[in-house]
Protein backbone atom coordinates (compact mmCIF):
# COMPACT_ATOMS: atom_id res chain seq x y z
CA UNK A 1 0.00 0.00 0.00
CA UNK A 2 2.60 2.59 1.04
CA UNK A 3 5.00 1.73 -1.56
CA UNK A 4 1.95 2.45 -4.56
CA UNK A 5 0.91 5.54 -2.79
CA UNK A 6 4.90 6.48 -2.73
CA UNK A 7 5.14 5.50 -6.58
CA UNK A 8 2.05 7.43 -7.16
CA UNK A 9 3.55 10.54 -5.69
CA UNK A 10 6.38 9.98 -7.77
CA UNK A 11 4.64 9.35 -11.29
CA UNK A 12 3.08 12.91 -10.27
CA UNK A 13 6.19 15.03 -10.14
CA UNK A 14 7.70 13.27 -12.92
CA UNK A 15 4.81 13.03 -15.64
CA UNK A 16 7.21 12.31 -18.78
CA UNK A 17 8.57 9.26 -16.99
CA UNK A 18 4.41 8.08 -16.95
CA UNK A 19 3.76 8.49 -20.72
CA UNK A 20 7.09 6.33 -21.47
CA UNK A 21 9.27 3.33 -19.56
CA UNK A 22 13.13 4.45 -20.53
CA UNK A 23 14.76 2.71 -23.05
CA UNK A 24 18.08 1.28 -22.66
CA UNK A 25 20.32 -0.18 -25.83
CA UNK A 26 22.92 -2.29 -25.47
CA UNK A 27 25.31 -2.99 -28.69
CA UNK A 28 27.84 -5.79 -28.63
CA UNK A 29 26.48 -9.33 -26.27
CA UNK A 30 29.57 -10.48 -25.31
CA UNK A 31 31.14 -10.60 -22.01
CA UNK A 32 30.26 -6.90 -21.27
CA UNK A 33 27.14 -6.61 -23.12
CA UNK A 34 25.12 -9.59 -22.36
CA UNK A 35 25.79 -9.03 -18.69
CA UNK A 36 24.62 -5.18 -18.82
CA UNK A 37 22.15 -6.42 -20.70
CA UNK A 38 20.77 -9.05 -18.22
CA UNK A 39 22.22 -6.85 -15.26
CA UNK A 40 19.84 -3.92 -16.56
CA UNK A 41 16.93 -6.12 -16.71
CA UNK A 42 17.11 -7.34 -13.36
CA UNK A 43 16.93 -3.87 -12.27
CA UNK A 44 13.53 -3.67 -13.74
CA UNK A 45 15.10 -1.82 -16.88
CA UNK A 46 13.57 -2.16 -20.44
CA UNK A 47 16.51 -3.48 -22.43
CA UNK A 48 17.46 -4.39 -25.69
CA UNK A 49 20.52 -6.36 -27.16
CA UNK A 50 22.16 -4.95 -30.17
CA UNK A 51 24.41 -8.37 -31.39
CA UNK A 52 25.72 -8.89 -35.22
CA UNK A 53 26.52 -13.24 -34.43
CA UNK A 54 23.52 -15.25 -33.74
CA UNK A 55 25.91 -17.23 -30.99
CA UNK A 56 29.39 -16.11 -29.62
CA UNK A 57 32.52 -17.43 -29.62
CA UNK A 58 34.09 -17.41 -25.82
CA UNK A 59 38.28 -16.03 -26.51
CA UNK A 60 39.08 -17.24 -22.83
CA UNK A 61 39.83 -21.00 -22.72
CA UNK A 62 40.51 -20.54 -26.77
CA UNK A 63 43.87 -21.19 -26.38
CA UNK A 64 43.59 -24.19 -25.37
CA UNK A 65 41.33 -25.18 -28.56
CA UNK A 66 44.39 -24.00 -30.04
CA UNK A 67 46.47 -26.55 -28.69
CA UNK A 68 44.12 -29.22 -29.09
CA UNK A 69 42.92 -29.54 -25.64
CA UNK A 70 39.20 -28.29 -26.20
CA UNK A 71 37.12 -28.55 -28.82
CA UNK A 72 35.18 -25.36 -29.96
CA UNK A 73 31.79 -25.88 -29.48
CA UNK A 74 32.48 -26.09 -25.57
CA UNK A 75 33.36 -21.82 -26.64
CA UNK A 76 29.84 -21.57 -28.08
CA UNK A 77 27.16 -19.52 -26.13
CA UNK A 78 23.65 -18.46 -27.30
CA UNK A 79 21.22 -15.66 -26.39
CA UNK A 80 18.27 -17.64 -25.68
CA UNK A 81 19.19 -17.26 -22.10
CA UNK A 82 18.50 -13.60 -22.41
CA UNK A 83 15.13 -14.32 -24.46
CA UNK A 84 13.86 -16.35 -21.95
CA UNK A 85 14.31 -14.02 -19.13
CA UNK A 86 12.06 -11.51 -21.87
CA UNK A 87 15.52 -9.39 -23.29
CA UNK A 88 14.69 -8.38 -26.67
CA UNK A 89 17.57 -9.64 -28.76
CA UNK A 90 18.35 -8.18 -32.15
CA UNK A 91 20.80 -10.48 -34.28
CA UNK A 92 22.48 -7.47 -36.68
CA UNK A 93 25.05 -4.71 -37.26
CA UNK A 94 24.69 -1.34 -35.44
CA UNK A 95 26.28 1.10 -38.03
CA UNK A 96 26.81 4.20 -36.09
CA UNK A 97 24.71 6.33 -33.42
CA UNK A 98 22.99 9.36 -34.35
CA UNK A 99 21.64 11.62 -31.89
CA UNK A 100 19.55 9.60 -29.45
CA UNK A 101 19.32 6.50 -31.83
CA UNK A 102 21.43 3.91 -32.79
CA UNK A 103 21.21 3.30 -36.51
CA UNK A 104 21.57 -0.52 -38.16
CA UNK A 105 23.42 -2.11 -41.08
CA UNK A 106 20.11 -1.66 -42.71
CA UNK A 107 18.89 1.18 -41.89
CA UNK A 108 16.37 0.82 -38.90
CA UNK A 109 16.87 3.19 -36.28
CA UNK A 110 16.53 2.18 -32.54
CA UNK A 111 15.57 5.35 -30.13
CA UNK A 112 17.28 5.27 -26.09
CA UNK A 113 17.12 6.89 -23.61
CA UNK A 114 20.56 5.78 -22.56
CA UNK A 115 23.03 3.74 -24.16
CA UNK A 116 25.75 0.98 -23.24
CA UNK A 117 28.32 -0.11 -25.66
CA UNK A 118 30.84 -2.97 -25.22
CA UNK A 119 31.75 -3.39 -29.05
CA UNK A 120 35.16 -4.98 -27.77
CA UNK A 121 38.54 -4.48 -30.08
CA UNK A 122 38.77 -3.77 -33.96
CA UNK A 123 42.22 -5.42 -34.98
CA UNK A 124 44.69 -3.10 -37.57
CA UNK A 125 46.54 -6.01 -39.20
CA UNK A 126 47.80 -3.34 -41.82
CA UNK A 127 49.66 -2.17 -38.97
CA UNK A 128 52.37 -4.76 -39.67
CA UNK A 129 53.75 -4.84 -43.64
CA UNK A 130 52.74 -7.95 -45.74
CA UNK A 131 50.53 -9.44 -42.89
CA UNK A 132 48.14 -12.15 -44.30
CA UNK A 133 45.59 -13.58 -41.82
CA UNK A 134 45.15 -16.25 -43.35
CA UNK A 135 48.28 -17.18 -43.92
CA UNK A 136 49.70 -16.09 -40.32
CA UNK A 137 46.43 -16.29 -38.15
CA UNK A 138 45.93 -13.97 -34.86
CA UNK A 139 42.86 -15.85 -33.46
CA UNK A 140 42.54 -12.79 -31.34
CA UNK A 141 38.97 -13.26 -31.73
CA UNK A 142 37.40 -16.61 -30.87
CA UNK A 143 36.02 -18.54 -34.46
CA UNK A 144 37.75 -19.62 -37.98
CA UNK A 145 41.06 -17.97 -36.96
CA UNK A 146 41.44 -20.23 -33.84
CA UNK A 147 40.37 -23.34 -35.66
CA UNK A 148 43.04 -22.44 -38.51
CA UNK A 149 45.76 -21.89 -36.58
CA UNK A 150 44.99 -25.17 -34.85
CA UNK A 151 44.82 -27.36 -38.57
CA UNK A 152 47.70 -25.46 -39.41
CA UNK A 153 49.74 -26.63 -36.01
CA UNK A 154 48.34 -30.54 -36.65
CA UNK A 155 49.33 -30.15 -40.28
CA UNK A 156 53.38 -28.81 -39.31
CA UNK A 157 55.84 -31.34 -39.51
CA UNK A 158 57.70 -32.68 -36.64
CA UNK A 159 61.20 -30.32 -36.50
CA UNK A 160 59.59 -26.66 -37.87
CA UNK A 161 59.88 -23.71 -35.90
CA UNK A 162 56.11 -21.90 -34.23
CA UNK A 163 56.47 -18.21 -34.46
CA UNK A 164 54.32 -16.45 -32.29
CA UNK A 165 54.26 -12.41 -31.77
CA UNK A 166 52.75 -10.48 -28.44
CA UNK A 167 51.99 -6.87 -29.43
CA UNK A 168 53.06 -3.56 -27.47
CA UNK A 169 50.49 -2.35 -24.83
CA UNK A 170 47.59 -1.93 -24.62
CA UNK A 171 45.80 -4.90 -26.03
CA UNK A 172 43.14 -7.93 -25.26
CA UNK A 173 44.53 -9.92 -22.27
CA UNK A 174 47.80 -9.15 -21.58
CA UNK A 175 49.06 -12.76 -20.27
CA UNK A 176 47.10 -14.37 -23.65
CA UNK A 177 49.96 -14.58 -25.68
CA UNK A 178 51.92 -16.19 -23.37
CA UNK A 179 49.37 -18.86 -22.26
CA UNK A 180 49.36 -19.86 -25.97
CA UNK A 181 52.91 -19.54 -26.09
CA UNK A 182 52.84 -22.11 -23.43
CA UNK A 183 49.72 -24.41 -24.97
CA UNK A 184 51.29 -24.82 -27.94
CA UNK A 185 54.91 -25.72 -26.19
CA UNK A 186 52.90 -28.04 -24.29
CA UNK A 187 51.84 -29.53 -28.08
CA UNK A 188 54.79 -29.50 -29.94
CA UNK A 189 56.40 -31.47 -26.74
CA UNK A 190 53.91 -34.03 -26.72
CA UNK A 191 53.77 -34.12 -30.28
CA UNK A 192 56.39 -32.90 -31.92
CA UNK A 193 59.54 -32.58 -29.32
CA UNK A 194 62.21 -31.95 -32.38
CA UNK A 195 59.89 -28.86 -32.80
CA UNK A 196 60.69 -25.18 -31.65
CA UNK A 197 58.77 -22.27 -30.37
CA UNK A 198 59.95 -18.30 -30.93
CA UNK A 199 58.01 -15.59 -28.76
CA UNK A 200 58.64 -12.22 -30.34
CA UNK A 201 57.43 -9.64 -28.09
CA UNK A 202 57.04 -5.83 -29.02
CA UNK A 203 57.50 -5.80 -24.74
CA UNK A 204 60.45 -6.08 -22.29
CA UNK A 205 58.24 -7.00 -19.49
CA UNK A 206 54.87 -8.63 -19.31
CA UNK A 207 52.03 -10.22 -17.27
CA UNK A 208 52.95 -12.62 -14.88
CA UNK A 209 56.30 -12.78 -16.51
CA UNK A 210 58.19 -14.68 -13.69
CA UNK A 211 55.42 -17.11 -13.34
CA UNK A 212 55.24 -17.74 -16.88
CA UNK A 213 59.65 -17.81 -16.94
CA UNK A 214 59.32 -20.09 -13.71
CA UNK A 215 57.23 -22.86 -16.04
CA UNK A 216 58.96 -22.15 -18.92
CA UNK A 217 62.17 -23.32 -17.43
CA UNK A 218 60.65 -26.40 -15.47
CA UNK A 219 58.36 -27.17 -18.46
CA UNK A 220 59.97 -26.50 -22.33
CA UNK A 221 63.72 -25.61 -21.63
CA UNK A 222 65.05 -25.40 -24.78
CA UNK A 223 61.49 -25.55 -26.89
CA UNK A 224 60.14 -22.04 -26.21
CA UNK A 225 62.25 -19.32 -26.87
CA UNK A 226 61.44 -15.37 -25.67
CA UNK A 227 63.00 -12.68 -27.68
CA UNK A 228 62.01 -9.28 -25.88
CA UNK A 229 62.00 -5.90 -27.55
CA UNK A 230 65.38 -4.85 -26.66
CA UNK A 231 66.71 -8.35 -28.20
CA UNK A 232 64.72 -7.15 -31.47
CA UNK A 233 61.66 -8.88 -30.63
CA UNK A 234 59.51 -6.23 -32.72
CA UNK A 235 57.85 -7.45 -36.01
CA UNK A 236 58.40 -4.90 -38.31
CA UNK A 237 57.60 -6.87 -41.86
CA UNK A 238 56.28 -10.36 -42.64
CA UNK A 239 56.34 -12.14 -46.01
CA UNK A 240 53.69 -14.24 -46.16
CA UNK A 241 54.61 -16.20 -49.35
CA UNK A 242 58.05 -17.14 -47.84
CA UNK A 243 56.64 -17.68 -44.19
CA UNK A 244 58.95 -14.98 -42.92
CA UNK A 245 58.30 -12.98 -40.00
CA UNK A 246 61.52 -10.07 -40.29
CA UNK A 247 62.38 -7.94 -36.78
CA UNK A 248 64.44 -5.28 -35.85
CA UNK A 249 67.04 -7.09 -35.81
CA UNK A 250 66.91 -10.07 -38.03
CA UNK A 251 64.39 -12.90 -39.75
CA UNK A 252 62.85 -15.87 -39.00
CA UNK A 253 61.34 -18.69 -41.09
CA UNK A 254 57.62 -20.01 -39.74
CA UNK A 255 56.08 -23.32 -40.35
CA UNK A 256 53.52 -21.93 -38.42
CA UNK A 257 52.96 -17.85 -37.53
CA UNK A 258 50.54 -16.49 -35.73
CA UNK A 259 51.32 -12.74 -35.76
CA UNK A 260 48.73 -10.31 -33.26
CA UNK A 261 48.48 -6.61 -34.99
CA UNK A 262 47.82 -3.93 -32.91
CA UNK A 263 44.21 -3.07 -31.80
CA UNK A 264 41.78 -0.29 -31.38
CA UNK A 265 38.10 -0.01 -29.50
CA UNK A 266 35.83 -1.99 -32.06
CA UNK A 267 35.00 0.06 -35.08
CA UNK A 268 31.34 1.34 -34.11
CA UNK A 269 33.22 3.06 -31.47
CA UNK A 270 35.49 4.88 -33.83
CA UNK A 271 32.43 5.51 -36.08
CA UNK A 272 30.04 7.25 -32.53
CA UNK A 273 33.06 9.63 -32.34
CA UNK A 274 33.31 7.76 -29.06
CA UNK A 275 37.28 7.13 -29.43
CA UNK A 276 40.00 9.61 -28.52
CA UNK A 277 43.93 10.07 -30.42
CA UNK A 278 44.64 6.43 -29.00
CA UNK A 279 41.90 4.43 -30.76
CA UNK A 280 40.32 3.89 -27.83
CA UNK A 281 37.50 5.27 -25.17
CA UNK A 282 37.61 7.09 -22.25
CA UNK A 283 35.18 6.95 -19.84
CA UNK A 284 34.14 8.19 -16.64
CA UNK A 285 35.33 5.49 -14.12
CA UNK A 286 32.17 6.02 -11.69
CA UNK A 287 29.22 5.51 -14.34
CA UNK A 288 31.42 4.38 -17.92
CA UNK A 289 29.62 7.58 -19.27
CA UNK A 290 31.78 8.93 -22.37
CA UNK A 291 33.63 11.50 -22.04
CA UNK A 292 33.04 12.52 -25.60
CA UNK A 293 29.65 12.09 -25.61
CA UNK A 294 26.73 12.14 -22.83
CA UNK A 295 23.97 9.55 -22.23
CA UNK A 296 26.62 6.72 -23.93
CA UNK A 297 28.28 4.66 -21.71
CA UNK A 298 30.73 2.13 -22.75
CA UNK A 299 32.53 -1.05 -20.92
CA UNK A 300 34.87 -3.57 -21.76
CA UNK A 301 37.77 -4.19 -24.24
CA UNK A 302 37.17 -0.77 -25.96
CA UNK A 303 37.54 1.70 -23.22
CA UNK A 304 41.04 3.38 -21.31
CA UNK A 305 40.04 1.65 -17.80
CA UNK A 306 43.83 3.10 -16.02
CA UNK A 307 45.07 -0.01 -14.29
CA UNK A 308 41.91 -2.42 -15.27
CA UNK A 309 43.19 -4.84 -18.21
CA UNK A 310 40.84 -6.00 -20.97
CA UNK A 311 40.15 -9.13 -19.67
CA UNK A 312 36.21 -10.84 -19.90
CA UNK A 313 36.42 -10.75 -16.17
CA UNK A 314 37.15 -6.83 -16.07
CA UNK A 315 34.32 -6.80 -19.02
CA UNK A 316 31.71 -8.88 -16.18
CA UNK A 317 32.89 -6.13 -13.50
CA UNK A 318 32.41 -3.18 -15.39
CA UNK A 319 29.40 -4.41 -16.85
CA UNK A 320 27.31 -5.00 -13.63
CA UNK A 321 28.76 -1.64 -11.67
CA UNK A 322 27.40 0.09 -15.06
CA UNK A 323 24.26 -1.56 -15.33
CA UNK A 324 23.96 0.34 -11.44
CA UNK A 325 25.19 3.39 -12.67
CA UNK A 326 22.35 3.84 -15.74
CA UNK A 327 20.04 2.15 -13.84
CA UNK A 328 20.52 5.55 -10.62
CA UNK A 329 20.75 7.85 -13.83
CA UNK A 330 17.51 6.83 -14.81
CA UNK A 331 15.86 7.30 -11.37
CA UNK A 332 17.72 10.93 -11.60
CA UNK A 333 20.28 9.55 -8.65
CA UNK A 334 23.94 10.13 -8.69
CA UNK A 335 25.73 6.68 -9.18
CA UNK A 336 27.60 5.31 -6.37
CA UNK A 337 32.11 5.20 -6.43
CA UNK A 338 32.65 1.46 -7.26
CA UNK A 339 35.01 -1.30 -6.26
CA UNK A 340 35.71 -3.64 -8.94
CA UNK A 341 37.64 -6.55 -8.60
CA UNK A 342 39.55 -8.37 -11.66
CA UNK A 343 41.31 -11.86 -11.87
CA UNK A 344 43.38 -13.26 -15.06
CA UNK A 345 43.57 -17.13 -14.71
CA UNK A 346 46.71 -18.56 -17.51
CA UNK A 347 47.12 -22.30 -18.01
CA UNK A 348 50.82 -22.95 -18.82
CA UNK A 349 50.21 -26.76 -19.58
CA UNK A 350 46.88 -28.66 -18.34
CA UNK A 351 46.37 -28.78 -14.59
CA UNK A 352 49.04 -26.04 -13.96
CA UNK A 353 47.17 -22.94 -13.71
CA UNK A 354 48.47 -19.12 -12.53
CA UNK A 355 46.74 -16.06 -11.95
CA UNK A 356 47.20 -12.21 -11.34
CA UNK A 357 44.18 -10.31 -9.59
CA UNK A 358 43.58 -6.64 -8.58
CA UNK A 359 40.96 -4.22 -6.80
CA UNK A 360 40.42 -1.05 -8.58
CA UNK A 361 38.82 2.14 -7.50
CA UNK A 362 38.33 5.42 -9.22
CA UNK A 363 41.07 7.82 -8.50
CA UNK A 364 42.02 11.01 -10.76
CA UNK A 365 39.40 10.52 -13.29
CA UNK A 366 40.62 6.89 -14.08
CA UNK A 367 40.36 3.25 -12.76
CA UNK A 368 42.97 2.95 -10.18
CA UNK A 369 44.49 0.03 -8.06
CA UNK A 370 43.66 -0.36 -4.73
CA UNK A 371 47.03 -0.11 -2.46
CA UNK A 372 48.17 -3.17 -1.25
CA UNK A 373 45.49 -5.66 -2.67
CA UNK A 374 46.14 -7.77 -5.62
CA UNK A 375 49.17 -9.61 -7.26
CA UNK A 376 49.65 -12.49 -8.76
CA UNK A 377 50.19 -16.51 -7.90
CA UNK A 378 53.61 -17.82 -5.41
CA UNK A 379 56.50 -18.17 -7.14
CA UNK A 380 57.92 -21.71 -6.71
CA UNK A 381 54.48 -23.40 -4.69
CA UNK A 382 53.81 -26.55 -5.24
CA UNK A 383 52.31 -28.51 -7.65
CA UNK A 384 49.00 -29.05 -5.44
CA UNK A 385 48.49 -25.51 -5.55
CA UNK A 386 48.99 -24.95 -9.58
CA UNK A 387 46.60 -27.88 -9.90
CA UNK A 388 43.69 -26.05 -7.72
CA UNK A 389 44.22 -22.86 -9.72
CA UNK A 390 44.25 -24.62 -12.96
CA UNK A 391 40.39 -26.40 -11.36
CA UNK A 392 39.23 -22.51 -10.37
CA UNK A 393 40.19 -20.96 -13.73
CA UNK A 394 37.39 -24.12 -15.29
CA UNK A 395 35.42 -22.91 -12.04
CA UNK A 396 35.39 -19.32 -13.04
CA UNK A 397 34.97 -19.76 -16.86
CA UNK A 398 31.96 -21.61 -16.07
CA UNK A 399 30.66 -18.73 -13.33
CA UNK A 400 31.01 -16.00 -15.66
CA UNK A 401 29.42 -17.29 -18.81
CA UNK A 402 26.56 -18.13 -17.04
CA UNK A 403 26.28 -14.65 -15.42
CA UNK A 404 27.06 -13.53 -18.84
CA UNK A 405 24.53 -15.72 -20.52
CA UNK A 406 21.96 -17.08 -18.26
CA UNK B 1 34.09 -25.05 -5.37
CA UNK B 2 30.96 -24.90 -3.00
CA UNK B 3 28.70 -21.79 -4.16
CA UNK B 4 28.59 -18.63 -1.51
CA UNK B 5 25.03 -17.97 -1.91
CA UNK B 6 22.87 -18.51 0.75
CA UNK B 7 25.18 -18.82 3.42
CA UNK B 8 25.21 -16.83 7.05
CA UNK B 9 26.68 -13.64 5.81
CA UNK B 10 28.67 -14.10 9.48
CA UNK B 11 30.47 -16.97 8.03
CA UNK B 12 30.81 -15.27 4.70
CA UNK B 13 32.76 -11.64 6.72
CA UNK B 14 34.59 -13.94 8.80
CA UNK B 15 36.08 -15.67 6.02
CA UNK B 16 37.19 -12.78 4.09
CA UNK B 17 38.62 -11.11 7.56
CA UNK B 18 40.87 -14.13 7.91
CA UNK B 19 41.37 -14.07 4.59
CA UNK B 20 42.68 -10.46 4.80
CA UNK B 21 44.55 -11.11 8.05
CA UNK B 22 47.05 -13.45 6.15
CA UNK B 23 45.24 -16.40 7.61
CA UNK B 24 44.49 -20.16 6.35
CA UNK B 25 46.25 -21.02 2.81
CA UNK B 26 44.51 -19.08 -0.28
CA UNK B 27 45.62 -19.17 -3.91
CA UNK B 28 43.36 -15.81 -4.48
CA UNK B 29 41.29 -14.72 -1.98
CA UNK B 30 43.67 -13.25 0.36
CA UNK B 31 44.60 -10.60 -2.44
CA UNK B 32 40.93 -9.92 -2.96
CA UNK B 33 40.01 -9.36 0.69
CA UNK B 34 42.98 -7.06 1.07
CA UNK B 35 41.26 -4.51 -1.58
CA UNK B 36 38.38 -4.15 1.24
CA UNK B 37 37.80 -2.92 4.06
CA UNK B 38 35.64 -4.48 7.04
CA UNK B 39 32.30 -2.24 6.71
CA UNK B 40 32.55 -2.90 2.45
CA UNK B 41 33.13 -6.75 4.00
CA UNK B 42 29.98 -6.75 6.03
CA UNK B 43 27.67 -5.03 3.32
CA UNK B 44 29.11 -7.34 0.76
CA UNK B 45 28.28 -10.47 2.56
CA UNK B 46 25.10 -9.41 3.80
CA UNK B 47 24.49 -9.27 -0.16
CA UNK B 48 26.19 -12.36 -1.18
CA UNK B 49 23.97 -14.12 2.26
CA UNK B 50 20.89 -12.87 1.08
CA UNK B 51 20.95 -13.66 -2.88
CA UNK B 52 19.62 -17.29 -4.31
C1 LIG C 1 43.32 -15.94 -26.69
C2 LIG C 1 42.57 -15.14 -25.66
C3 LIG C 1 42.42 -15.63 -24.37
C4 LIG C 1 41.72 -14.90 -23.41
N1 LIG C 1 41.60 -15.42 -22.15
C5 LIG C 1 40.97 -14.71 -21.20
C6 LIG C 1 40.84 -15.24 -19.87
O1 LIG C 1 41.30 -16.35 -19.56
N2 LIG C 1 40.20 -14.49 -18.94
C7 LIG C 1 39.68 -13.27 -19.25
O2 LIG C 1 39.11 -12.65 -18.35
N3 LIG C 1 39.77 -12.75 -20.49
C8 LIG C 1 40.41 -13.43 -21.47
N4 LIG C 1 40.50 -12.91 -22.75
C9 LIG C 1 39.99 -11.54 -23.02
C10 LIG C 1 38.50 -11.51 -23.32
O3 LIG C 1 38.19 -12.34 -24.43
C11 LIG C 1 38.05 -10.09 -23.64
O4 LIG C 1 38.60 -9.20 -22.69
C12 LIG C 1 36.53 -9.98 -23.61
O5 LIG C 1 35.98 -10.76 -24.64
C13 LIG C 1 36.05 -8.53 -23.70
O6 LIG C 1 34.66 -8.48 -23.70
P1 LIG C 1 33.88 -7.33 -24.46
O7 LIG C 1 32.45 -7.53 -24.13
O8 LIG C 1 34.51 -6.02 -24.22
O9 LIG C 1 34.14 -7.64 -26.02
P2 LIG C 1 33.79 -8.95 -26.87
O10 LIG C 1 33.78 -10.15 -26.05
O11 LIG C 1 34.70 -8.91 -28.06
O12 LIG C 1 32.31 -8.71 -27.36
C14 LIG C 1 31.97 -7.75 -28.32
C15 LIG C 1 30.69 -8.19 -29.00
O13 LIG C 1 30.15 -7.08 -29.72
C16 LIG C 1 29.72 -7.50 -30.99
N5 LIG C 1 29.78 -6.32 -31.85
C17 LIG C 1 30.87 -5.54 -32.07
N6 LIG C 1 30.54 -4.51 -32.88
C18 LIG C 1 29.22 -4.64 -33.16
C19 LIG C 1 28.31 -3.88 -33.95
N7 LIG C 1 28.72 -2.79 -34.62
N8 LIG C 1 27.03 -4.28 -34.01
C20 LIG C 1 26.62 -5.41 -33.35
N9 LIG C 1 27.43 -6.17 -32.60
C21 LIG C 1 28.72 -5.78 -32.51
C22 LIG C 1 30.68 -8.62 -31.36
O14 LIG C 1 30.11 -9.50 -32.33
C23 LIG C 1 30.91 -9.30 -30.02
O15 LIG C 1 29.99 -10.33 -29.77
C24 LIG C 1 41.17 -13.64 -23.74
C25 LIG C 1 41.31 -13.15 -25.05
C26 LIG C 1 42.00 -13.88 -26.00
C27 LIG C 1 42.13 -13.33 -27.38
C1 LIG D 1 35.36 -11.86 -7.75
C2 LIG D 1 36.49 -12.49 -7.63
C3 LIG D 1 36.67 -13.69 -6.73
C4 LIG D 1 37.36 -14.82 -7.04
C5 LIG D 1 38.07 -15.11 -8.36
C6 LIG D 1 37.29 -15.69 -5.90
C7 LIG D 1 37.89 -16.95 -5.82
C8 LIG D 1 37.91 -17.74 -4.69
C9 LIG D 1 38.72 -18.92 -4.54
C10 LIG D 1 39.67 -19.47 -5.60
C11 LIG D 1 38.46 -19.44 -3.30
C12 LIG D 1 39.14 -20.65 -2.66
C13 LIG D 1 40.19 -20.11 -1.68
C14 LIG D 1 41.46 -19.67 -2.42
O1 LIG D 1 42.15 -20.50 -2.98
O2 LIG D 1 41.74 -18.43 -2.46
C15 LIG D 1 37.48 -18.58 -2.69
C16 LIG D 1 36.94 -18.76 -1.44
C17 LIG D 1 36.10 -17.86 -0.80
N1 LIG D 1 35.69 -16.64 -1.27
FE1 LIG D 1 36.15 -15.85 -3.07
N2 LIG D 1 36.53 -15.09 -4.92
C18 LIG D 1 36.15 -13.86 -5.37
C19 LIG D 1 35.43 -12.89 -4.69
C20 LIG D 1 34.93 -13.04 -3.40
C21 LIG D 1 34.20 -12.01 -2.68
C22 LIG D 1 33.87 -10.61 -3.21
C23 LIG D 1 33.87 -12.55 -1.50
C24 LIG D 1 33.09 -11.86 -0.40
C25 LIG D 1 31.90 -12.19 -0.11
C26 LIG D 1 34.41 -13.91 -1.45
C27 LIG D 1 34.30 -14.79 -0.38
C28 LIG D 1 34.90 -16.03 -0.32
C29 LIG D 1 34.78 -16.93 0.82
C30 LIG D 1 33.96 -16.66 2.08
C31 LIG D 1 35.51 -18.08 0.50
C32 LIG D 1 35.65 -19.34 1.37
C33 LIG D 1 34.65 -20.37 0.91
C34 LIG D 1 34.75 -21.66 1.68
O3 LIG D 1 35.82 -21.94 2.24
O4 LIG D 1 33.75 -22.39 1.67
N3 LIG D 1 35.04 -14.17 -2.63
N4 LIG D 1 37.15 -17.56 -3.56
Amino acid sequence: MRRRALLGAALLAAPALAQAAPKVVVIGGGFGGATAARALHHLGVSVTLVEREATYLSCPFSNAVIAGLREMEAQRFGYEGLRREGIAVIHREARTVEGRQVVLADGATLPFDRLVMAPGISLRPDAIPGLDTEAMPHAWRAGPQTLLLRRQLEAMEDGGVVVLSAPANPYRCPPGPYERASLIAHYLKTQKPRSKLILLDEKDAFSKQKLFEEAWAALYPGLLEWVPLSAGGKVVEVDAAEQLVRTEFGEHRAAVASIIPPQAAGRIAQAAGLTDRSGWCPVDPVSFESRQRPGIHLIGDAIIAGAMPKSAFAANAQARVCAEAVAALLRGEAPAPPKLINTCYSLVEPGYGISIAGVYQPANGLLADVPGAGGTSALGAPAAVRAAEAGYAEDWFRTITADAFG
Amino acid sequence: MPALAGQPAEAITGAMLAYRAGQGSPTVMDRIARGFTEEEIRAIAAWVSASR
